[in-house]
C-alpha cells in the first residue's frame, strides 16, 4: 500500500510519465483530471517493473546473461561473456537475424544494451530502441546540436552509447550535453549543458551509472581543453561534482605544470570508465597532454594527463592515481579501456587492472593502490622507450631523448595512434588472456611552435604516418597480461577499429574495417567465421540470450579516426553507411541444440 | 531628375575593371605562389586535415577527397568552407577571407607545398 507521500515521491523522482517535457521541450503533459493517489501509485509503478535498472541490476550485469546493461559487458569492462551457444563449433552456422538501418553516414561506435528485449543504441544524431527479437524501432528520439560543431571534433563524428538506469536512458552529445530519456517512450525528462562546445570540448563517450551517480567525461584534448569528469544525479540532472584531470593553482600537482599551461593541458576523459563495487572506485583513464610539443610543457610531468584516476563515485575525489607517460610528447593518450581483473599474480589473488595502453605497454596494477605489477611491450616495434622501470616510469629511448634535446624530426614508433588506440579489448577468464585490436605503424614526428585558438587544434607537431614494409597495420592479438607475449595473433592490412568479444563459448569476436564481422577460436586465433556487412566494422559486439537463443549484436558503418586521418586509401571502395546486426545461429540448429 | 554621368561611368567603370583585373586572372589560372600554400598548409593542418586527412590524402568516403576538387572553381570552395556543405561545417564565423584564400591556395597546389 502507498501512501500520498509516496506517490509524490515516485513521480518526482520520474519513476513514472505524468509531466515531463516532450521532445520539442516547447510544451508539457497537464494532468487533466484527479484520481485516486492509489491508482496513481500503482501506474507509476508498472512501467517500472519493465523499464528499470536498478543498482544492484548493474552490479551484477557482467552475469547476467539474459541482458546487456553495462558497457563494456559488465562494471569491469571485461566484454566477456558466460553464454556458449555459439561456440567453437557452432559458431560457423552463425546467421543474421535481422539488420536496422541506422539512417547515418558517420562512424558507428555505440555499445548496444539490452534491457527486457529492448536493444538501446545511439549514433551521434539519435538514440534508438529497438525490439531486440523482431529488429522493429520502436522509438528514436534526435539529438539536434549546432552544425558547426564538427568543427571542434578531431577524430570521426561518434557517439559511444548509452547508460541505462531507474527506467531512463542517459547519453551525450557532441555539443557536451548530457540528456536523460524515458526508456519506454524517448521521451526528454532532462538535459544539462557540460560546457561551452565553442571552446573545443565535446562528448562522445558513453555515461557510466556507479553508486547512484551519472558519470561523464570529455573529449577536446586536441583542442586545448581542461580535461574533467562530471558527476550528476541521474532523477533531475542536478550536477553533483566535477573533477578536473590537470589540478589547478594550488591543488597538489599543479607545479608539475610550468606557468599557465595547465590552462590548455588537455587531459580529456572520452572514453567511459570502468566501476569495482565492492571497493566502491571508478578507473578512468585520463588523455594526451597538450599541445603535443612537449617542450612547451617542461618542466614537469603534466599531471594528471597520460593516467588511469581511481575516484569515489559519490565526489569525485581522486583516490589514486597512476601515470603512464610524463610529459608525454607522442599523443599517448590512456583514456582507453581499464579492464578490472581478479587473477593469480604469482600465486597471490590480486586485484587487478589492465590497459594495453597506447604507448605500446600492457600495464598491470594493483588496483586498490595503483601500484605497478607488471608492464610489458605488446607491440613489435617500439623506439620511444626501452621499457618501465620500477616505479612505473617509461625508459626513454636515445631518440626520444635526441629529439627533446634539438626539435629534429624523427621516426617514432609506435605513432600517434599507439599500439592500441580507442577500440576496447576482452578478457577472457577461461583463458586468461586479454584480447585487443592492436595498431603496428609508426611516424615522422617533427615539433613546431603551436599557436593557441580558441576552437581549433593545439597540436604542435608535423606528422607523416610511416607504414610497416608487409603493410599490415593492425593486428588482433590474445595477449598474456603479465608478459605482454602474444599467444596468438591476426594480421590486417587495415587496422580492426572497433571492440571485441569473448565468450565462455571459447570465440573472440571483432571486426574488419573493410567490413567482415568475425569470430575467432580464443585459444588459437583461428578464424571461425565471418560475414560481411556491408561497411567497416567500427562497433563494439555484445552478445545475449533470450527465448533460448544466444545473440550477438554490433553496430556497423565506418567513419572513425582511422577512416578520417590516416589516409588509407585501401579503404576507397569500403561505403560508408550505419546499421545495426544482429546474428544468432540458423533456427534449426538451434532447436536441434536444445 | 538630372542624374549626373560620372558616378554612373564611374561605377560601370569599376565593376569592369574589377572583373577584368591582372589579380583576378592570376587567382583564377595561375599557380598559387608557394608561399600562399605554405601558409594554406599550416591552416589546413590546423582545421582540415582530421576530416580530409594529412596532406589532403584521405579515402574520400565519410569525407571529401579534396584532392578531386575541381581547381577552376574558387567559388565553390569559398562558399563550402563559409557556408558548410553536406557533413561540411560552416567556417564563414571563424575565418576571415585572406585564411580562406591561402586554403583555397593549398588545395589548388593539391596538398603539395
Amino acid at each position: 500500500m502507498f501512501g500520498p507521500e509516496v506517490a509524490e515521491s515516485l513521480a518526482m523522482s520520474g519513476h513514472g510519465h505524468s509531466a515531463h517535457k516532450l521532445n520539442n521541450g516547447n510544451r508539457e503533459e497537464q494532468p487533466t483530471m484527479k484520481i485516486p493517489l492509489l491508482a496513481t501509485a500503482l501506474f507509476l509503478l508498472l512501467p517500472a517493473w519493465g523499464y528499470s535498472q536498478t543498482t544492484d541490476e548493474l552490479v551484477k550485469g557482467a552475469t547476467d546473461t539474459a541482458n546487456v546493461l553495462n558497457y563494456g559487458m559488465g562494471y569491469h569492462q571485461q566484454r566477456f561473456s558466460p553464454l556458449s551457444q555459439v561456440n567453437k563449433q557452432t559458431a560457423r552456422n552463425l546467421v543474421p537475424a535481422w539488420n536496422l538501418s541506422l539512417d547515418d553516414n558517420r562512424s558507428q561506435e555505440s555499445h548496444p544494451l539490452v534491457y527486457n528485449g529492448v536493444i538501446y543504441v545511439t549514433t551521434h544524431a539519435a538514440t534508438i530502441a529497438v525490439d531486440a527479437k523482431s529488429g522493429k524501432q520502436i522509438w528514436k528520439t534526435k539529438v539536434e546540436y549546432p552544425p558547426e560543431t564538427p568543427r571542434i571534433v578531431c577524430c570521426g563524428i561518434i557517439n559511444r552509447g548509452a547508460a541505462l538506469y531507474d527506467g531512463k536512458v542517459f547519453r551525450t552529445t557532441l555539443d557536451a550535453h548530457v540528456v536523460a530519456l524515458d526508456a519506454k517512450t524517448g521521451q526528454e525528462l532532462w538535459k544539462q549543458e557540460v560546457i561551452n562546445w565553442k571552446d573545443g570540448y565535446s562528448q562522445t563517450l558513453a555515461p557510466l551509472v556507479a553508486d547512484g551517480v551519472v558519470i561523464t567525461g570529455t573529449s577536446g584534448g586536441e583542442y586545448g581543453i581542461r580535461g574533467f569528469i562530471d558527476g550528476w544525479d541521474p532523477a533531475t540532472g542536478k550536477h553533483l561534482w566535477r573533477t578536473y584531470t590537470i589540478p589547478g593553482p594550488g591543488e597538489p600537482g599543479n607545479d608539475s605544470w610550468p606557468g599557465d599551461t595547465w590552462k590548455h593541458g588537455g587531459g580529456s576523459t572520452w572514453i567511459t570508465g570502468s566501476y569495482d563495487p565492492e571497493l566502491k572506485t571508478v578507473y578512468w583513464g585520463v588523455g594526451n597532454a597538450g599541445p603535443w610539443n612537449a617542450a612547451v610543457r617542461q618542466p614537469g610531468d603534466n599531471l594528471h594527463t597520460t593516467s588511469v584516476l581511481a575516484l569515489d563515485p559519490q565526489t569525485g575525489k581522486i583516490k589514486w592515481h597512476f601515470q603512464f607517460s610524463p610529459n608525454d610528447p607522442y599523443d599517448f593518450d590512456a583514456v582507453a579501456d581499464m579492464v578490472l581483473v581478479d587473477m593469480d599474480v604469482r600465486g597471490t589473488p590480486t586485484k587487478a587492472l589492465l590497459n594495453a595502453n597506447r604507448n605500446g605497454f600492457l600495464y598491470v596494477l594493483d588496483r586498490t593502490n595503483g601500484k605497478l605489477i607488471a608492464a610489458n611491450k605488446f607491440v613489435k616495434t617500439m623506439n620511444w622507450a626501452t621499457g618501465i622501470d620500477e616505479s612505473g616510469r617509461p625508459i626513454e629511448s636515445d631518440l626520444t631523448k635526441k629529439m627533446r634535446a634539438t626539435g629534429e624530426t624523427v621516426e617514432v614508433w609506435p605513432s600517434v595512434w599507439g599500439g592500441k588506440a580507442w577500440s576496447p579489448s576482452a578478457y577472457n577468464p577461461g583463458t586468461g588472456l586479454l584480447y585487443a585490436n592492436t595498431l603496428e605503424f609508426g611516424m615522422k614526428y617533427t615539433p613546431t611552435k603551436p599557436q593557441y585558438r580558441a576552437g581549433t587544434t593545439y597540436w604542435g607537431a608535423d606528422l607523416e604516418w610511416v607504414f610497416p614494409e608487409d603493410k599490415n597495420v593492425g593486428y588482433l592479438k590474445a595477449i598474456e597480461p603479465l608478459t605482454g607475449k602474444a599467444k596468438w595473433e591476426v594480421p590486417s592490412p587495415t587496422p580492426r577499429w572497433g571492440g571485441v568479444l569473448t565468450t565462455a563459448g571459447g570465440v573472440v569476436f571483432s571486426g574488419q574495417a573493410t567490413g567482415e564481422f568475425e569470430a575467432f577460436d580464443a585459444d588459437t586465433g583461428q578464424k571461425l567465421w565471418q560475414f560481411q556487412t556491408g561497411s567497416g566494422v567500427e562497433g563494439q559486439p555484445v552478445t545475449w540470450q533470450q527465448d533460448g537463443v544466444q545473440y550477438v549484436a554490433v553496430t556497423v558503418g565506418h567513419g572513425g579516426a582511422y577512416v578520417v586521418y590516416a589516409g588509407d586509401e585501401r579503404l576507397a571502395n569500403v561505403p560508408s553507411g550505419g546499421s545495426l546486426w544482429v546474428f544468432a545461429l540458423h533456427p534449426q540448429l538451434v532447436q536441434a541444440s536444445r | 531628375m538630372r542624374i549626373p554621368a560620372w558616378p554612373v561611368l564611374a561605377l560601370v567603370f569599376c565593376l569592369v575593371g574589377a572583373r577584368a583585373s591582372p589579380a583576378a586572372d592570376d587567382r583564377a589560372d595561375a599557380a598559387p605562389s608557394p608561399e600562399l600554400v605554405s601558409q594554406g598548409k599550416g591552416l589546413y593542418r590546423q582545421l582540415c586535415s582530421t576530416c580530409h586527412g594529412v596532406n589532403m590524402v584521405n579515402p574520400g568516403t565519410s569525407s571529401f577527397d579534396l584532392r578531386m576538387f575541381p581547381r577552376e572553381d574558387r567559388d565553390r570552395f569559398v562558399g563550402s568552407v563559409t557556408h558548410g556543405k553536406n557533413s561540411m561545417p560552416a567556417w564563414g564565423d571563424m575565418l576571415q577571407p585572406d585564411e580562406i584564400e591561402v586554403l583555397w591556395a593549398y588545395v589548388r597546389a593539391g596538398g603539395k607545398s
